[in-house]
């Protein structure tokens, strides 16, 4: 008898099982929880396929809308900057947010580190408006001080917003790696840069794969930064369809929606597939 | 190491979409979302060799908020008329002299000396419209044109109200309801306001933008809107009809005016110019679905629009109400009933 058994009794005591999954509540609220989260996506996911030009008004099904939002010269030209602006964030961010990570879990310790982890985690504690105000300023005096202007500035801002996503999980790892492999790697005469490439990366993959498609899908997504930042020429999808909301939504903005829904979610489920498999 | 290939190699990137952005003959334009016909904007880039990037907005602020900082690359932006106001306060917009461009003898005279840009120096007329509301003509048969059956609503239309979730398009019409001046800051008067919109709220049953979507799914029978989204409404349901109350109704027009920092201010004007053709104005208003305040251009207009009781006026319709953007100390009035009203 251990020292949760009083509790453990109370708590059959209580509900007549100890089985959490199997209480009435809990499956009822999990149903709730599921259907209040899921049923607005799957309502939009249904009328992107009506062939009525109403959002609230089925009339029969039919593709109509798809080939409207494929054929829409504006929504291929939005994907492809969201794309670009994602994929150069994902990158640099990912890259950075090992680095951060390796410094901070195996650099040893050093003044300040706590601090560093605070600072690298900032973006996610700060609301997103104030650091989107705050960065339209600072790059607008860039801007002016520089005359440099393009894609790029929107490209940085993504990586900087993207650095703690990716960084959490890359960490995450780390810390449950031990470091006995990389220790055994040193005592075969592998140099550090060795050890690393043989040894840690391959073990730290899963978490990099993770990271990186977190921050892509942080930057996909990513509405308030990018409405205040990107230049002319720079819409990308969720700027689109927010542009279209004033004038009455049509299908269309559904069907363009749900092809970013499905984006995300092969996303995250290839994540998923990526480290069930290292595992 | 890494990190200084990395900088370099986002510096560069920078660089090198800068480059592509300097290139000659560009224009770019920072419109409201689906608003800008892209008929239009290829006949522009065909007849100038000039390549359009055009962007979209949500709304006024939005597009203030991003320009105000300077340097964002825009050229061209669409304003409404309190916004334009706004902007020459703050001087945002250049000075182009619209008077004196080739094509500005096309312009309806009633839209030159407006409240906002006197003498269209820096500004021209995009798109206008009204602000008021439609209704199932089915449902209510009495006389529509009135704001009584929006503030005391008949039988049949109470909880049948949609109101736009707007506090100045909620507040002026509930101005107009009362007979009282609009930039209202007179205590008594606004409290009166208040009593009427909170008791007209019991009758109401949302407040959304939403409009069309609303009124085509028969979840309400009247609704507050502007006139383009009444005739598109009507399209889906015929028996709606747009109200010109006798009591007033709002106004409002976009305008095309150029960033005093554009960096393709040739171009910009030549894009000014361009709307003011009474073809090119045609163009947007069927892509739109509103009037453009460019005369003769009926003649390239879709039938459907020349005789949509929506945008032609009847005679009898009172002029519309152009309401400038009023001092701090109304608006700070206006929250406040406006938070009331919304709790």
């Amino acid at each position: 008898m251990d020292k949760a058994t009083p509790k453990r009794t109370l708590f059959r005591r209580a509900t007549g099982s100890r089985e959490l999954r199997r209480q009435p509540l809990f499956t009822g609220l999990s149903w709730l929880v599921l259907l209040l989260l899921y049923a607005p996506i799957a309502v939009l996911i249904v009328f992107s396929f009506n062939d009525n030009r109403s959002v609230v008004v089925w009339t029969e099904a039919s593709l109509r809308w798809y080939e409207t939002a494929i054929g829409n010269e504006n929504v291929r030209k939005a994907a492809w900057i969201s794309i670009q602006v994602a994929l150069t964030a994902t990158g640099v961010s990912t890259v950075i947010a090992t680095m951060a990570a390796l410094a901070t879990t195996r650099g040893g310790d050093f003044r300040g580190k706590s601090a560093a982890i605070a600072l690298i985690n900032q973006p996610l504690m700060i609301p997103e408006i104030v650091t989107a105000i705050a960065t339209l300023s600072f790059f607008s005096i860039l801007r002016k001080l520089t005359g440099i202007s393009g894609i790029g500035w929107l490209m940085l801002a993504h990586t900087v917003f993207c650095i703690p996503f990716a960084f959490m999980p890359i960490r995450a790892r780390l810390a449950d790696m031990s470091d006995t492999f990389e220790l055994a790697a040193a005592d075969l005469y592998a140099a550090p840069w060795q050890a690393f490439r043989h040894v840690t990366l391959p073990l730290l993959m899963p978490g990099i794969l993770s990271g990186a498609m977190l921050a892509f899908v942080v930057s996909l997504d990513d509405v308030i930064i990018t409405l205040l930042i990107a230049g002319p020429g720079e819409t990308t999808l969720p700027l689109y369809i927010l542009g279209q909301i004033r004038r009455g939504v049509t299908p269309e903005v559904n069907a363009v929606s749900t092809i970013l829904i499905l984006l995300t979610v092969a996303m995250v489920a290839l994540t998923f597939a990526l480290q069930r498999k290292r595992k | 190491m890494k990190l200084t290939t990395l900088t370099s190699a986002v510096t560069s990137a920078i660089a090198l979409s800068a480059a592509a952005a300097q290139a000659e003959g560009t224009l770019n334009i920072y419109n409201w979302g689906n608003y800008t016909n892209p008929e239009m904007i290829e006949k522009f880039e065909k007849q100038y060799d000039i390549e359009v990037n055009l962007d979209g907005y949500d709304s006024n602020e939005t597009m203030l908020a991003k320009v105000k900082e300077g340097g964002s690359g825009y050229d061209i932006v669409v304003p409404g008329d309190y916004m334009v106001a706004i902007m020459i306060g703050e001087g945002l917009l250049a000075e182009i002299n619209a008077a004196e461009m080739e094509n500005f003898k096309n312009l309806d005279p009633n839209w030159v000396d407006v409240y906002w840009d006197p003498g269209r120096k820096y500004s021209v007329p995009y798109q206008w419209g009204t602000t008021s509301f439609t209704v199932d003509s089915e449902v209510y048969g009495g006389d529509i044109n009135t704001l009584e059956i929006v503030f005391n609503p008949p039988e049949e239309l109470k909880g049948r109200i949609n109101m736009l979730n707007d506090m100045n398009d909620v507040i002026n019409a509930g101005l107009r309801y009362l007979d009282y001046p609009r930039c209202n800051s007179n205590p008594e008067q606004m409290k009166e306001l208040l009593e009427l919109l909170l008791s007209a709220k019991d009758n109401w049953r949302t407040m959304d933008y939403a409009v069309i979507e609303k009124l085509t799914s028969k979840d309400v029978d009247l609704s507050q809107s502007w006139n383009g989204a009444a005739m598109r409404a009507r399209a889906d349901r015929p028996t709606l009809t747009y109200a010109y109350p006798k009591e007033g109704f709002t106004g409002w027009m976009d305008n095309v005016a150029v960033l005093a920092d554009a960096p393709n201010m040739e171009n910009a004007r030549l894009f000014v110019n361009f709307m003011m053709d009474p073809e090119n104005a045609a163009m947007t208003s069927n892509f739109a679905r509103y009037a453009n305040g460019v005369l003769g251009s009926e003649e390239f207009m879709d039938a459907e629009m020349l005789d949509a009781p929506e945008i032609v006026m009847p005679a009898s319709a009172p002029v519309p109400d152009f309401v400038k953007p009023c001092d701090q100390q109304v608006v700070e009035m206006y929250n406040k009933v406006w938070t009331r009203l919304k709790q």
